[in-house]
């Protein structure tokens, strides 16, 4: 594959609300490069979080366009839709909302590899345990219950989903905004060496400029369903240009500079 | 400094059964009138806990063993939720009626406490979204939760929760639901409202960030237990334990070192 392995544009779509019709989208056009990671950053509303629904088609938009892997992914439909599903995939905020929280591990592991035909019956228990150990957790947490982990193993579960079906692209919908601090570095590690080994690209939706310019590469930032500014990550948040961005950017908390200690 | 409130070995379980770590255990802690103390911890650090029980807020199986004294005019009296102390949650629709207009739920906190008739309390509740800057105090007097913003719920929260002028006002992850921009505008407005009314703060937050920009003290916690406490100064630029160290660290400002290596090539 020759250019980006994602491209939107002139994205729509709008909502009617009381009565008016609001843009959670307004033509968007973005890029993402194979391995690399784009992030979405805005405040609430902004529409960040509908672009990534309308990238993973749960929604259709009101007008624009999406090529994924070379192929119009939006006129897929049906099986070719479902094949090519496998290559991008997502993970949200919450994970407890996003799995039955009485299946076990290796239930929710065993499913796309079941769903997309990426493994005999008889080999998967051994792919569900590569998957754990992938992700940094014991193969003993197969057999518990999703809702008996914690919610640094449940994010750890829903990214060994994830990668089951070898996605190229995964889309990280607050993927660690829920998680305390000394959980979430440690998730990020593992989303970066994920990228790093396998080559997987990253849409990365977060509303916290720090998270986003230590792991993105490229950012785009939002306001009112349109992108305001977008460039390198570490340029952009360090000089933003756009009113928002600096609204942004002057509202992220900052601790006294000699509290960080060199490391 | 006086002291508005003194906490000695507070221990407190939500399991009666022993051999469960209790939610908070042996805490110890003062706080001064007029201060803004900083609570923070991550999850399961009995940090909403110890904000609870300051409010006598916790749920009736909870078993509270030590003390928490108060010097407060009270004639012996434990202080009232709403009057002596204002909480602000983390989500305000928890704690606004849907079905109430929002002149009416501040209204009655007035009402309640401060004894004052209909009219009046209606008056003081327009006051009071107008401190909070709400826009079109009218409006918003008429309006119902759920047609304003999150942010703006949060303000309304505010207003409620100072409508009885308290000593002590609690924010329980008040902002942690709201954007970054949203999240400055609210912090800036209770330090405000704070520093107008003469209240003590006692702010709640897993954002040790966060938390050192408006607190002058802080406290850190962690399985229930109090790690330690001191000058938000001293705290973030010398912690004494390497838990909070470890706190600092993992916070991702702006100016920290990118996670992203961005040396090898990417792999096609």
């Amino acid at each position: 594959m020759n250019g980006p392995l994602l491209a939107v544009s002139g994205l729509s779509k709008h909502y009617r609300r009381a009565g008016k019709m609001v843009a959670a989208a307004d033509d968007v056009a973005f890029d993402i490069q194979p391995g690399q990671t784009l992030a979405l950053a805005g405040p609430s509303g902004s529409g960040k979080s509908t672009i990534a629904r309308l990238v993973l088609r749960l929604i259709e938009p009101d007008a624009g366009n999406i090529r994924f892997e070379d192929a119009d992914f939006l006129a897929l439909g049906g099986a070719a839709l479902r094949a090519r599903r496998a290559r991008l995939q997502m993970v949200f905020q919450d994970p407890l909302a996003a799995f039955n929280p009485r299946a076990t591990v290796a239930r929710v592991l065993d499913d796309p590899l079941r769903i997309h035909g990426i493994a005999e019956r008889s080999e998967r228990p051994r792919r569900i345990a590569a998957l754990l150990e992938r992700v940094g957790l014991p193969t003993e947490l197969a057999q518990r219950a999703i809702h008996e982990i914690s919610g640094g193993q449940r994010q750890r579960v829903a990214i060994a989903r994830a990668i089951a079906t070898k996605p190229s692209l995964i889309v990280l919908d607050e993927a660690v905004s829920a998680l305390d601090v000394s959980v979430r570095g440690k998730i990020l590690e593992l989303l970066l060496d994920l990228q790093r080994e396998e080559g997987i690209a990253y849409l990365f939706i977060s509303h916290d400029l720090g998270v986003v310019r230590a792991i993105a590469h490229r950012v785009a930032i939002l306001d009112g369903g349109r992108i305001a500014e977008s460039g390198d990550a570490r340029a952009v948040i360090d000089v933003p240009r756009s009113a928002i961005g600096k609204a942004l950017v002057a509202a992220a908390p900052k601790l006294p500079a000699p509290a960080r200690t060199a490391s | 400094m006086n002291p508005l409130l003194s906490i000695r070995d507070l221990t407190v379980r939500y399991d009666s059964r022993h051999d469960k770590a209790p939610a908070l255990r042996s805490a110890s802690l003062d706080v001064s009138v007029g201060e803004r103390l900083a609570i923070i911890g991550e999850s399961g650090s009995g940090k909403s806990t110890l904000a609870l029980a300051i409010a006598g807020l916790l749920p009736r199986p909870a078993r509270i063993q030590g003390s928490i004294d108060w010097f407060l005019p009270l004639d012996g009296k434990a202080p009232l939720g709403g009057r002596d102390i204002g909480f602000v949650f983390q989500d305000p629709s928890g704690s606004l009626d849907p079905v109430m207009s929002i002149g009416k739920q501040i209204g009655e906190v007035i009402r309640t406490h401060l004894g004052l008739g209909r009219r009046a309390a209606r008056a003081r509740a327009a006051e009071l979204i107008e401190r909070v800057r709400l826009p079109d105090p009218r409006a918003v007097l008429n309006a119902y939760p759920h047609q304003l913003s999150g942010g703006q719920r949060q303000r309304v929260a505010i207003a409620a929760a100072i409508a009885a002028g308290p000593k002590l006002l609690i924010a329980d992850e008040a902002t942690s639901a709201l954007d970054t921009i949203v999240q400055a505008e609210i912090v800036t407005l209770i330090r405000q409202l704070v520093a107008e009314d003469g209240m003590t703060l006692i702010f709640i937050s897993h954002d040790i960030a966060l938390a050192a920009e408006l607190a002058q003290r802080v406290a850190v916690f962690r399985h229930g237990e109090l790690v330690e406490v001191g000058e938000t100064a001293d705290i973030v630029t010398k912690p004494r334990t390497a838990y909070t160290r470890s706190l600092l660290d993992a916070h991702l400002g702006l100016d920290a070192a990118p996670l992203l290596d961005l040396t090898p090539p990417v792999p096609a």
